[in-house]
């Protein structure tokens, strides 16, 4: 199944999640490098060029955070979370510092490979020629001519609506927070007002989505941000 | 305003007078036979219009020197001393020429109006002396109140000033924490208090004065404590003697007084809630920190339970089917008792008190969608019908606690009501609010006990097969509370369950139209 062996980094202090997190990557015939405090996970990374991170936030010799601005000043490689599921500002701190997604404490492996896989794959297509074409569910979006249809019918978004599907679809999978979305879209003096954020997803969901109420494209992260889904 | 002025002076003659009453009467008499005595050998040289001088100066000496009374005796025993000693005949009333009269009237009216000036000029004299000494006193006693320490050395203070300078008995008053005035201390057994004129000038901030009450043995003046926020207590007076009365400037002086003994308790009121405020986020700071610290580690151990369980299913070559089930229960039980110590942690959290609500403007359907998209496998077993009003406005919450309410809500919908059967989760606008509903087609609460349901560790079926700490729905309330709604849960007329919680709709920030 795979060309290539993909090379995992995880970064994680406790013997027994690195283990399973392991046995899990193995399966997906990743070859996996392990380290247990932020130094030497900077030096790992550095060494082993690897395809994937895995970061635990909760790290005894420092700030997590700090690791993946270091990081993303010299490599764009995809970093996942890990981290416990009250901490919604610490994830939001770590996405907005660059890292791609996160997985709540305790998760399953399942979860887990399932994350691990679309971050690889969004890896692999990096290098591709990126297709204008765009399609999911009965959707599909032309970035080139700036056309979207639903069942072959032209769906009419406004322009800030359409700025904020291309956002999202710009980066499949990947958990953009409020922050960022609001600054990329409708600037920095709407920072605070995430209500707009809200109310144009809502018309994002309503234009395009079966069910509103119960979304499989634009999903929502309570209180970190949103995710487009293929 | 006769006895205001005798009071006055018995007050500052109290203070002042080196000579008794009668003391300064027999000096007055010894002045005037004195002048006499000098007088009679210079009548040969003198005419008796100079003899009349020396006893003007005389007058105006006593009247300077011993006091208004001393100096009236003085003049009009000047005018008899002279009359008798001087005047042809001499030693006799009688008197030759008539005009002598115009001289004893003259004599007289000078002496009585000198010794009244000179009188005026010497009380003048002893008031000003008086008021300096006073500001002294009252400059000191803010001295001592600025560095008082405790309300008992503030009450202290107040009554030494009052006992040492004005010699009479005070009480001061002071509110509990139900506003009631209790006596902080009496100065002296003999004092009584009338409670409901003190209660008066407490409520009202101003002065009650009431004489009746002073000669039935109470204190019949009460003062306010007053500071710059509020009334803090009351000063009650009970003058030693009947004479001393109310004056202008005794009541001046207790005003300034209890108005430095209002700012000293004010200072000490809010020193003591500012240490309070000290304490109190020392404490949260250290509770936030052992809640942090215990959430972390109990997660990592039941992260790794979780994934070793998981992971047994990988090992190769693989299990036999009965060592996989086993694995796959372990998996489970290990998430179970991850959500118990969730909803556990949280409940310390919430009932702390001092959860910060990161409240933002959001419609609820988002809220609703991640929900049920967070439950995931959970709910399979059932059809999840949503019906929200297409027109609900924005609601102001936080979305993660409300998506915690939401997911307790349809978990134990679930987990109640029998398989392939709809949950049905409505939202409709009220007068001031908007009202969310769950409700399945299960067999409903039971009758009995339906209010404690939402309290700590009970739940509906005591002998119930379904898992659970009894947290849910005390979570849920406790939440529901933060956002100043309600919940309650109910049956339907169907049978079926209902949990409906309320949130307040307020008024949501106005989005600008963009162009189309």
């Amino acid at each position: 199944m795979s060309k290539t062996v993909a090379n995992v980094l995880i970064i994680e202090d406790e013997k027994q999640i690195r283990r399973f997190v392991r046995a899990a990557l193995e399966e997906e015939n990743c070859q996996v490098t392990e380290a247990q405090t932020i130094a030497q996970g900077l030096i790992e990374a550095g060494q082993s060029k690897p395809d994937l991170i895995i970061l635990d936030l909760g790290l005894p010799d420092g700030d997590g955070l700090a690791l993946i601005r270091d990081l993303r000043s010299w490599s764009d490689v995809p970093v996942l979370i890990l981290s416990a599921r009250t901490q919604e500002i610490e994830k939001i701190a770590a996405l907005d510092a660059g890292a791609d997604d996160y997985l709540s404490k305790p998760f399953n492996v399942g979860e887990l490979r399932a994350r691990v896989r679309a971050m690889l794959r969004r890896r692999a297509r990096t290098g591709e020629q990126a297709s204008p074409l765009v399609e999911f569910g009965a959707i599909s979006v032309d970035l080139s001519r700036r056309l979207v249809t639903r069942q072959s019918q032209p769906v009419h978004l406004t322009p800030l609506e359409y700025r904020l599907l291309s956002a999202l679809l710009s980066q499949p999978g990947k958990v953009l927070t409020q922050r960022s979305l609001l600054h990329n879209i409708w600037g920095p003096t709407y920072i605070d007002s995430s209500h707009y954020l809200r109310v144009y997803v809502g018309h994002l969901r309503q234009k395009l989505e079966d069910d509103p109420a119960q979304p499989k494209h634009f999903l929502t992260e309570t209180g970190v941000g949103y995710r487009f889904q293929l | 305003m006769k006895r205001q002025m005798d009071g006055k002076v018995s007050l500052l003659d109290q203070a002042t007078d080196k000579f008794s009453r009668w003391q300064s009467l027999a000096l007055s008499v010894l002045a005037c036979a004195g002048t006499t005595l000098i007088a009679t050998p210079l009548l040969n040289y003198l005419d008796l219009a100079n003899i009349v001088m020396l006893f003007l100066l005389t007058v105006f000496l006593v009247a300077v020197s011993l006091g208004r009374q001393a100096a009236i005796l003085a003049s009009v025993l000047s005018v008899v001393l002279f009359d008798i000693f001087f005047v042809p005949p001499r030693f006799s009333l009688a008197v030759n020429d008539i005009q002598y009269l115009v001289t004893f009237a003259v004599m007289l009216a000078t002496g009585l109006i000198t010794a009244h000036l000179a009188a005026g000029l010497r009380q003048q004299a002893r008031e000003s002396r008086y008021r300096a000494q006073r500001t002294h006193a009252l400059y000191q006693v803010a001295h001592q109140l600025a560095g008082a320490l405790t309300v008992t050395q503030v009450v202290a203070m107040t009554h030494k000033f009052i006992t040492n300078e004005l010699k009479t008995k005070s009480a001061i008053l002071l509110p509990n924490e139900n506003e009631q005035l209790l006596a902080a201390s009496l100065e002296s057994k003999a004092m009584t208090v009338d409670l409901t004129f003190a209660r008066a000038a407490f409520e009202k901030g101003e002065r009650v004065y009431n004489k009746e009450l002073g000669n039935m043995g109470y204190a019949p003046l009460y003062l306010p404590l007053r500071a710059s926020m509020r009334i803090r207590g009351v000063l009650a007076v009970q003058f030693a003697k009947q004479s001393q009365e109310t004056t202008d400037d005794l009541v001046s002086l207790l005003e300034a007084l209890s108005s430095l003994c209002g700012v000293a308790l004010e200072r000490l009121h809010y020193v003591e809630v500012a240490q309070a405020t000290e304490v109190k986020m020392l404490t949260e700071r250290l509770r936030s920190s052992i809640l942090s610290a215990l959430s972390h580690d109990l997660r990592t151990p039941l992260t790794a339970m979780v994934g070793l369980a998981d992971s047994l299913a990988l090992i190769k070559p693989p299990l036999n089917p009965m060592a996989l089930e086993i694995a796959q229960a372990l998996q489970e039980q290990a998430t179970r008792l991850s959500s118990m110590v969730s909803n556990l942690l949280d409940m310390a959290r919430l009932n702390a008190g001092k959860v910060v609500l990161r409240r933002e403007w959001q419609p609820l359907e988002e809220v609703v969608g991640a929900s049920i998209k967070l439950l995931g496998t959970t709910l399979d077993q059932h059809k999840i019908k949503v019906s929200l009003p297409r027109d609900l406005p924005l609601l102001n919450f936080d979305a993660v606690l409300i998506e915690r309410v939401l997911c307790n809500l349809l978990e134990n919908a679930s987990k109640y009501a029998p398989p392939n059967t709809d949950i049905i989760l409505t939202a409709h606008v009220q007068a001031r609010e908007v009202q969310i509903s769950i409700a399945d087609e299960g067999k409903g609460f039971p009758d009995e006990n339906r209010e404690n349901l939402f309290n700590m560790f009970v739940r509906g079926e005591s002998e119930t097969e379904h898992a659970g700490t009894g947290l849910g729905l005390a979570i849920c309330k406790a939440i529901i509370e933060s956002h100043d709604g309600r919940i309650l849960a109910d049956n339907q007329a169907s049978g079926g369950a209902c949990v409906s919680f309320t949130l307040p709709l307020g008024s949501p920030p106005i989005i600008e139209q963009e162009a189309p």
